[in-house]
């Protein structure tokens, strides 16, 4: 169910004087099973993109194929697409609203039209998922937990959905490195048991460590795509733009403008490996 | 969708007419009010076009942003003009169909007063189309400081008019953003019976008090960490002054004025 954007443009409140475009003519496939990382600036566009995955924002020029099928036609069902494809947004504990834990995960699938038991399932499930121990706390109110379980409630609320498509803007932003790793390794297992993920991330060694294919975007526009190699070894491009590479990937070529060439490599294990290799005079294996 | 209500009328431009004290443009446009009373008869309100005309001109604003501050006025309007077309009281009748009678003193009437309505709202939305709303609160706070002596609050009034104007841009974006959160869960809140979407707005409502409360605890814990305690002894950062700009914009309105007076008396 590979989405694809095809010259997507948008500009916010178009013809007042406070019109800005957002995003200009992105051409970009997101394929299955893959987890796309996507990286840029603040304000270079990633939240508007991501709001145009499950059209809850539409082009105002290109368009957003799913399967194939325009989803902003007319005769598209948006609600059910919305199933399909999760979005969870940044800082998405501040939309939790129900009494009780389990009555707030329960939203989407009860908007879904599913039966109680039904209901009862996913929820348990997508708290199973999360870690998140059902016993204890379905039936607090979400408002008594820590902002760490709160972020897991809030991403439960959509995985209970069983979208087949995840979009997670910024996801860790402001936890803990706790809750960080924890929040991390679930979008790992899940990306590993088939979901397609879109993940933003300001943490490029975050993005090392999971993404299989990175999109760079600048000013509204999308700047580099390529497998985070590619992407990772322009480090002084990335660095033109404000943006930063993995530990890794800096200390390499900290390394290389001293004379020290390494193989391409931007996790941390890698390097140390490609380093002892390289200084005990042996050629290294493959990174 | 929201953040368009929410900048209000605002239109930020820099011009002259924007440049101007905002306590005289207060004044300025309560006296226009008071002037657009004093026209007799729908000639009379030659001067006061052109006069507004030439302001909406110097502030740059294009008409159009000034015909969007009359349409919530339309019905209203066409109530007015019907009203006092059909049920006028004149002798001269111009049509006679049935019980349906129009005389020219209705006509006149009605066209009188259309006017004045739609004279007072432009006049008026030039003052909020030209000054932002923290100056405006700013003008209004210094009008009614001579209010203090009998005890009226004007300080606190125009800090908390101030802060919730500071905030509904704010809170409005948290809507939407909380309104799409909800939609991207299958949240529906266009259609079904009014009941049903009564009940669509609590996971709308329930996140937006709730981030509320926080920024109001936030924002006092703010303003008390730098000492906020009130109006008394506080100085400002943009003192405001009478200018130039100031001076001849009163003396416009003088003009319009005495021109408004001389045309009632003999024309
Ligand atoms: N609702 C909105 N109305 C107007 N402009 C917006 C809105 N949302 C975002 N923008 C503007 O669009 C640009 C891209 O924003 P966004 O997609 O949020 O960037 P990012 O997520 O990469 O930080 C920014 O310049 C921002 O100011
Ligand atoms: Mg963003």
């Amino acid at each position: 169910m590979p989405i694809t954007l095809e010259k997507v443009s948008h500009t916010y409140q178009a013809g007042s004087p406070f019109q800005a475009t957002a995003l200009h003519e992105i051409d970009l496939t997101i394929e299955d099973g893959e987890l796309l990382a996507l990286i840029g600036h603040t304000g270079s566009g990633k939240s508007t993109l991501a709001q145009h995955l499950n059209g809850l924002l539409q082009p105002t020029s290109g368009r957003v194929l799913l399967d194939g099928q325009d989803i902003n036609r007319k005769d598209h069902n948006k609600r059910a697409l919305r199933f399909q494809v999760g979005l969870v947004f940044q800082y998405p504990e501040y939309q939790l609203f129900e009494e009780t834990v389990a009555k707030d995960i329960g939203f989407g699938p009860r908007n879904m039209g599913l039966s109680q038991q039904e209901v009862d399932d996913r929820v348990r499930e997508a708290m199973d998922m999360l870690g998140l121990p059902y016993d204890e706390i379905a039936e607090k109110s979400p408002f008594e937990l820590s902002g760490g379980q709160m972020r897991r409630v809030a991403l439960a609320g959509v995985l209970a959905m069983r979208p087949r498509v995840l979009v997670l803007d910024e996801p860790t932003a402001g936890l803990d490195p706790r809750a960080r790793d924890f929040l991390l390794n679930d979008v790992s297992r899940l990306h590993a048991g088939g979901t397609t993920v879109v993940m933003i991330s300001h943490s490029m060694d975050d993005v090392a460590r999971l993404a299989t294919r990175v999109a760079v975007l600048a000013k509204g526009s999308l700047n580099m795509v390529g497998t985070p190699r590619e992407v990772f070894s322009q480090v002084e491009r990335l660095g033109a733009m404000g943006l930063d590479v993995p530990q890794a990937s800096k200390l390499r070529w900290m390394l290389a403008k001293e004379g020290l060439a390494l193989p391409e490599c931007y996790l941390l294990d890698d390097l140390a490996d490609a380093l002892a290799a390289a200084l005990k005079g042996g050629a290294p294996d493959a990174p | 969708m929201l953040r368009d209500i929410t900048l209000g009328q605002y239109y930020p431009v820099d011009s002259p007419v924007h440049r101007l004290d905002p306590r005289v443009k207060i004044l300025l446009t309560m006296a226009f009010i008071v002037c657009v009373f004093l026209v007799g008869s729908p000639l009379g309100y030659v001067p006061i076009v052109a006069y507004l005309a030439l302001a909406s001109h110097l502030a740059r604003l294009p008409y159009k942003m000034m015909l969007k501050a009359l349409r919530p006025l339309r019905i209203l309007l066409v109530f007015t003009f019907v009203l006092n077309l059909f049920f006028g009281t004149g002798q001269t009748e111009l049509i006679r169909v049935g019980f349906i009678r129009i005389t020219q003193e209705g006509l006149l009437n009605a066209v009188h007063f259309s006017l004045r309505l739609i004279f007072l709202v432009t006049g008026s939305s030039i003052l909020t189309l030209t000054t932002a709303p923290v100056t405006l609160t700013d003008g209004l706070e210094r009008l009614a400081s001579p209010l203090k002596i009998i005890r009226f609050p004007a300080h606190e009034m125009a800090m908390m008019m101030t802060i919730a104007l500071r905030f509904i841009p704010t809170l409005a974006e948290e809507a939407d953003k909380i309104m799409k959160a909800q939609s991207a869960r299958g949240a529906d809140f266009t259609t079904g019976s009014l009941r049903q979407r009564a009940r669509a707005l609590i996971p709308l409502l329930v996140p937006l008090f709730v981030s509320a409360f926080r920024r109001a605890g936030d924002l006092a814990m703010a303003m008390e960490s730098r000492c906020y305690r009130g109006g008394e002894g506080r100085t400002r950062l943009n003192v405001l002054r009478i200018r130039r700009g100031d001076w001849l914009a009163m003396g416009s309105m003088v003009l319009l004025f005495a021109v408004v007076l001389l045309m009632k008396r003999y024309v």
